[in-house]
């Protein structure tokens, strides 16, 4: 009988200490997105899309070349789940800071994942350095992020400085195939965002030995109202290529002010931004048919990579539209963190950031070899194409390993 | 600068200018009559904007055959937020009122965002949309062209109404002295009920139009909204015709300041030119 009592308790104690019954405890992220205010849109595809990523991670999912997405949760702690919090910036800098300090009072998060805007990015990535806590950047472009010597920030995409190269490299090749190509108008948001990219197609500008010159310099004010004034400059100027640095609802107003004043440019790029936005290629249709843009995802990625026609249902049916670059990196930011804190000693800020600095993740969600990052922060695994608009779907037409189609150019008028 | 470059930047000016009145007259309507300044008339327009997209998304409808029911629509909010914000704050200090539309401003814009999200909106196939033409070498858009003769035409229509109508000279009356308006039997309760209605469906008008060449989401009342206050507060508060020049003066500072200057600079003209103006003409350009 005394055997038999120590037996049972022995068992309830076994099994009480068992990691199978004692579920490890969730992992939280601390997500900053702009979730209302105006740019409230590519802020909740981002959240969509993070929480795509942690579905995979915390369920089973048979996804070749996409990592954690078998195992259920973080193998090498015990399974824990990931789990999101989210934070509204309002797409301001100073909501931005004023979340970041709350994430560290709450101290309950592991990492912070934010902020879309570069403006945003700035700030809060500042506030987390000074409590030297780990900060992972998903989608931000401008390139000085990356510049400021700060150990805790790591950024996946590529930045405005990889873009411009792209841009310039693909410019020479049209230039092979007998394009004119020579000057440039530079059309761009007086933000974080727009003015380094300035920066970068000035400096890319300074360096081709007169191959190229900027015909017009136009910044202008977010969240504008009207861009004839702007789109009549960039008429005067006359250049071959128009490079833009814009979001969503000014991009919109800039094609409709394109075609409603007969402005016809050869060639319309854009750094990330609104151009990405599906809904720019599907409802503007033939408005802005043949613009081009660098891009990190288009739909006919899945047709190189098949696992991510699941991700893009996934994704599909929360927000009803397909994934973009910028969703794609918000959704990698995910398995980064999850790969992060699967490698790292404990979950203490200083090992997250270790296990961070040393991150090589192969993973298929976007064009390049995965995450790996420099001494700044930088990825340096990611690589950028180029995707232009046709017949209201995104093609990717530069470099040839990813084209599914020729570039148009001249534009279609 | 190239004539066709200049004349195009006047035409410009003058489209969005005329839509920028009409928004404003609205606005001054509302103020020149209760002397209230409704922080929500931007999110009128967005609501306005909506309104347009969702009946040409679930029913078909083209913009401007569901501009009579926006106006209409439009009117009854205005009537209802009167009924259930403004009236309930009557006879208290202004700043009540003000903070009560600043509430409602983020309530409406936030119910929005609730119930259709934040996604970018664009009516790409109605009647107007994506038609242009061009005359003595100046390239028009359809949409605006049409949405600024509306916006004159209504901004005309509301002037009448308010100088040659028996209702414009209760409105008028109540305006200047709502006591002596209540003793010679003005209702001035429905006097402020329809003149929130009337500025409500100014806006209405606006915003249905707009929808036709405009992206539609939660924030875009905004940028019209300060705007607007800047152009009412140029015209003189409570004046209509000073609200049109004003408009009109506004879009033509943006255009073609902004290209002679820089775009960048265009906004910071509207509003040192307005710093100008208050400074020497406190009541605005057309105030008394």
């Amino acid at each position: 009988m005394k055997r038999g009592l120590v037996l049972f308790f022995g068992l309830i104690l076994l099994l009480g200490f068992s990691p199978a019954v004692h579920a490890a405890d969730p992992i939280e992220i601390a997500l900053l997105y702009p979730l209302t205010g105006p740019l409230a849109d590519p802020g909740s595809r981002a959240k969509a899309a993070c929480d795509v990523a942690a579905e995979i991670i915390n369920g089973s999912y048979d996804l070749p070349g996409i990592p954690y997405s078998k195992t259920q949760g973080i193998p090498n702690k015990g399974g824990a789940k990931i789990v999101r919090k989210y934070y509204d910036t309002q797409g301001s800098p100073e909501v931005g800071k004023a979340e970041t300090e709350r994430i560290l009072q709450e101290g309950k998060a592991k990492l912070i994942i934010g902020a879309y805007q570069s403006s945003v990015t700035k700030p809060t990535s500042f506030v987390a350095e000074r409590q030297k806590f780990p900060y992972l950047c998903a989608e931000s472009s401008s390139a000085a992020l990356t510049e400021r010597g700060l150990k805790y920030f790591f950024r996946i995409a590529p930045t405005d400085y990889h873009d411009t190269v792209m841009f310039f490299q693909f410019l020479n090749d049209m230039k092979k195939e007998g394009k004119k190509v020579s000057k440039i108008a530079m059309v761009y948001e007086k933000t974080e965002f727009g003015f380094h990219a300035n920066e970068e197609v000035k400096k890319a500008v300074a360096k081709s030995n007169g191959a190229y010159q900027i015909v017009a310099d136009i910044p202008y004010e977010f969240k504008a109202t009207d861009v004839n004034a702007e789109v009549l400059k960039v008429k005067a100027a006359q250049p071959d290529v128009v490079l833009h640095a814009t979001q969503f609802s000014e991009m919109m107003l800039f094609a409709k002010a394109y075609e409603s004043l007969g402005v016809k440019v050869p060639a319309n790029l854009s750094f990330c931004g609104g151009y990405q936005n599906p809904v720019f290629a599907k409802e503007l249709g033939k408005t802005v048919e043949n613009y081009m843009g660098s891009c990190t995802f288009a739909e006919d990625f899945i047709a190189k990579k098949a696992q991510l026609k699941v991700l893009n249902d996934m994704f599909k049916a929360k927000v009803k539209s397909n994934l973009d670059g910028v969703a794609m990196e918000a959704l990698t930011s995910v398995f980064v963190a999850a790969d992060a804190f699967n490698r790292a000693k404990d979950l203490s800020p200083d090992a997250v950031r270790d296990a961070l600095a040393t991150t090589e993740l192969q993973i298929a969600t976007l064009p390049g070899k995965g995450v790996k990052f420099d001494e700044s922060g930088q990825n340096i695994w990611i690589d950028s194409t180029m995707s232009q608009v046709v017949g209201g779907d995104y093609k990717v037409v530069w470099p040839a390993e990813w084209a599914t189609a020729k570039t148009v150019w001249p534009m279609k008028p | 600068m190239d004539t066709t470059i200049f004349l195009q930047l006047i035409v410009s000016g003058l489209l969005i200018g005329f839509v920028f009145s009409l928004i404003a007259v609205g606005l001054t309507l509302i103020w020149g009559v209760m002397d209230i300044l409704n922080f929500a008339h931007g999110d009128f327009l967005m609501l306005a904007m909506f309104s347009s997209f969702l009946m040409f998304a679930n029913l078909g409808l083209d913009p401007l055959l569901s501009l009579p029911m926006v106006v209409a629509l439009l009117f009854m909010v205005g009537l209802l937020t009167f009924r259930w914000v403004i009236r309930p704050v009557l006879g208290y200090p202004g700043l009540i009122a003000l903070l009560a539309t600043f509430g409602l401003s983020i309530f409406i814009r936030n119910l929005v965002l609730f119930f259709v999200g934040p996604n970018y909106r664009v009516i790409n196939q109605s009647i107007l949309a994506g038609k242009n033409f061009s005359m003595l070498g100046l390239h028009f858009s359809l949409s605006q062209t049409m949405s600024a003769i509306g916006c004159v035409l209504i901004t005309s229509a509301v002037y009448l109404l308010i100088a040659r109508t028996k209702f414009g000279r209760s409105l008028r009356a109540t305006s200047l002295d709502k006591d002596t308006a209540l003793l010679m039997g003005i209702n001035t309760n429905r006097v402020f009920a329809l003149t929130f209605g009337l500025g409500a469906a100014c806006v209405g008008f606006a915003g249905g139009m707009l929808s036709n060449f405009y992206p539609i989401f939660p924030e875009v009342g905004l940028n019209f909204a300060i705007m607007s206050f800047v152009i009412v507060a140029l015209g003189g508060f409570g004046n209509i015709s000073g609200a049109f020049l004003a408009g009109i003066f506004v879009g033509l500072v943006e255009n073609v300041g902004g290209f002679l200057i820089g775009p960048e600079f265009k906004y910071t003209l509207v509003f040192v030119l307005y710093l100008i103006v208050i400074s020497m003409r406190p009541k605005g350009l057309f105030g008394w």
